[in-house]
């Protein structure tokens, strides 16, 4: 099985970019093969797609990492470090990091996993995206397909 | 033990969202003693007004992302009261199995990943990982199966698609369900076992604790309240009361404290408790004979006032709700799903319900006008009920930890852990990646 993945709050602005374009996708049927998945706020559900049937998985958050507010880029997870100090694991206070980690302690099998990240304008407790990340909606869908397209190309 | 203290946790850990603990102590004396919620409001109810019917629950739903399923039924059923809507026998069965599955999901992840690292000494699941792999692995599978359980049911689990006022949009298929139903045996049941087993091992590490308090729940002759029912209250002495849904206010009383920016509520005493523990002093008789038999083992029995067993409580209901999803199941499965579609309104006015979700019982209440359009909405979740008690929990706690001579790190250990076995969930926060590349 191939996933994409939305995480975030669909109630605190650009936090829910992850869950509106997996949402977007599903209702245009854009999925090409991927199962379209969204698991909210909760990081370790990521974890219930660790399994050996799982060939890879793309996933879409919300990440402060600098850029532009608007700015995308796909990552890997050994690309980077957090700079989060959480001190628990909950469905409130977690990141997708942190599940990884306890991922890897737990030995599950771990698939290719590719993040597109999305560098937020304002975090914050309001409905819809910042006019920033509103702009550039259709450039993320557009990523996102041509990721999972190159993803199912032959050879 | 030292004559003065100050402890100041802010913000407690492995808590869904945010409360802080501040105890001063000096000369022996204790000048505070606080349990504290400094979260924002978020004026869920104010969004309701000018909204059609058919949209309110897509809003309320988003109080709480854990609590989703419950905060929609609750919100439904309030809609359906205030707009004359009757639903179908199918339909409250598929709710009933959809409240089940909320249940099974929430409580699995607090007794697994919140609780058990205080019961097995490690301040978090991440070192549970090397001595309890297997366990951490089995309960991964559990929240899988509650979340696909519930899934199946309303479309998705963190604010549900299929689940609208009057019926559901869409139902799942038979083959769905006599799938549902294989898995609960083939492979939950196993997994459920095994996490009993491990629960039952430290279950000893449960604080010793009591301070008799009233106890409030959903209760129905029909099922151990969850999905529908009166509000009955349970005191210390066994003296019960029940309330009309409609008189929510007589018993729930907010009112406004400044250690705290979320309401408090009271009833017949200074406070009330709400939760698992709660329903399980009010609802005992009702339980499946499976689930009381794990309450034996762990030693526990109504009235039970001891709110550190609040998540021995849950473990009970886990096991309820999996017997109870195998119940409705087959029953669904021989009665055969029938298409309906939504059933519609009927008058227009106000309305209320009650439902209990994970933490306890939510109260849903609003008005429409003659457009079915919503004037006004009252929301009373459980974790805002609990406050009252935590506090009054902690003036009797803190004492009883000084004179057992518990130095400032055990009583600030002990103060974090009665907080979670309330099994709070203060608000919905971000859960965003901040990182710096290294590559």
């Amino acid at each position: 099985m191939k996933y994409v993945i939305g995480i975030g709050n669909y109630s605190m602005g650009d936090d829910g970019i992850g869950l509106r374009l997996v949402e977007a996708m599903a209702e245009r049927g854009l999925n090409n093969g991927f199962e379209l998945v969204e698991i909210a706020h909760d990081a370790l559900r990521l974890l219930e797609y660790f399994s050996p049937d799982t060939a890879q998985i793309l996933l879409i958050d919300c990440v402060t990492r600098g850029a532009r507010p608007g700015d995308h880029r796909f990552f890997t997870p050994a690309e980077v470090e957090t700079r989060k100090c959480l001190s628990g694991l909950t469905t409130h206070e977690s990141d997708v990091l942190q599940a990884l980690a306890l991922a890897r302690r737990l030995a599950l099998p771990v698939p290719p996993l590719t993040i597109l990240g999305i560098e937020p304008e304002r975090i914050a407790p309001e409905a819809g995206l910042s006019p920033a990340l509103e702009q550039r909606f259709e450039d993320y869908v557009a990523a996102v397909l041509d990721h999972i397209r190159r993803a199912t190309a032959p050879g | 033990m030292s004559e003065n203290m100050r402890i100041d946790v802010h913000h407690v850990t492995r808590v869904e969202g945010h409360g802080n603990i501040v105890v001063n102590v000096t000369n022996g004396k204790i000048e505070k003693c606080e349990w504290q919620v400094p979260e924002a409001p978020r004026f869920f109810e104010a969004m309701v007004r000018a909204r059609h019917y058919t949209e309110v629950a897509r809003i309320t739903s988003r109080i709480c992302g854990i609590c989703s399923v419950g905060h929609t039924l609750a919100s439904v059923k309030a809609t359906e009261d205030a707009l004359g809507i009757r639903v179908s026998k199918q339909t409250k069965k598929l709710r009933q199995l959809l409240k089940h599955a909320e249940n099974f999901d929430s409580h699995v992840l607090h007794v697994v990943f919140l609780v058990a690292p205080d019961l097995l000494g490690v301040p978090s699941v991440f070192p549970l990982a090397a001595t309890h792999g297997d366990v951490v692995r089995r309960a991964l599978r559990l929240k899988r199966f509650g979340h696909e359980w519930g899934s199946l049911l309303a479309g998705r689990t963190t604010h549900p698609t299929k689940v609208v006022p009057g019926g559901f949009s869409d139902l799942p298929t038979r083959a769905d369900l006599a799938n549902l139903r294989r898995r609960f045996t083939d492979e939950v049941l196993p997994d459920v076992k095994e996490i009993l087993g491990t629960l039952l091992s430290v279950a000893d590490k449960f604080p010793e604790f009591d301070r008799p308090t009233e106890y409030m729940a959903v209760h129905s002759d029909e099922e151990y309240g969850l999905y529908d029912g009166a509000v009955q209250t349970v005191l210390p002495d066994g003296t019960k009361q029940t309330y009309k849904v409609a008189d929510y206010r007589s018993c729930t009383n907010e009112y406004l404290n400044a250690q705290s920016t979320a309401k408090w509520t009271k009833n017949k005493l200074a406070s009330y408790m709400a939760g698992a523990l709660a329903r399980f002093n009010n609802n005992y008789d009702q339980l499946h004979p499976e689930a009381k038999k794990l309450a034996r083992t762990l030693g526990l029995e109504p009235i039970c006032t001891n709110p550190f067993l609040n998540s021995a409580a849950q473990a009970v209901e886990m096991v309820h709700s999996f017997h109870e999803g195998i119940r409705l199941t087959d029953e669904l499965l021989a009665e055969g799903l029938q298409e309906e579609p939504p059933a519609m309104p009927t008058r227009y006015g106000e309305g209320s319900s009650a439902v209990e979700v994970p933490r306890g019982i939510l109260f849903h209440h609003y008005t429409y006008d003659k457009n079915y359009i919503c004037e006004g909405g009252d929301c009373i979740i459980p974790t805002n009920q609990n406050h009252a008690n935590i506090q009054l929990d902690f003036e009797k706690l803190v004492p009883e930890l000084l004179a057992a001579k518990k130095n400032e790190k055990e009583i600030e250990h002990g103060l974090e852990m009665l907080v979670r076995a309330y099994d709070p969930c203060i608000s919905c926060s971000t859960h965003y990646l901040d990182v710096r590349f290294v590559r």
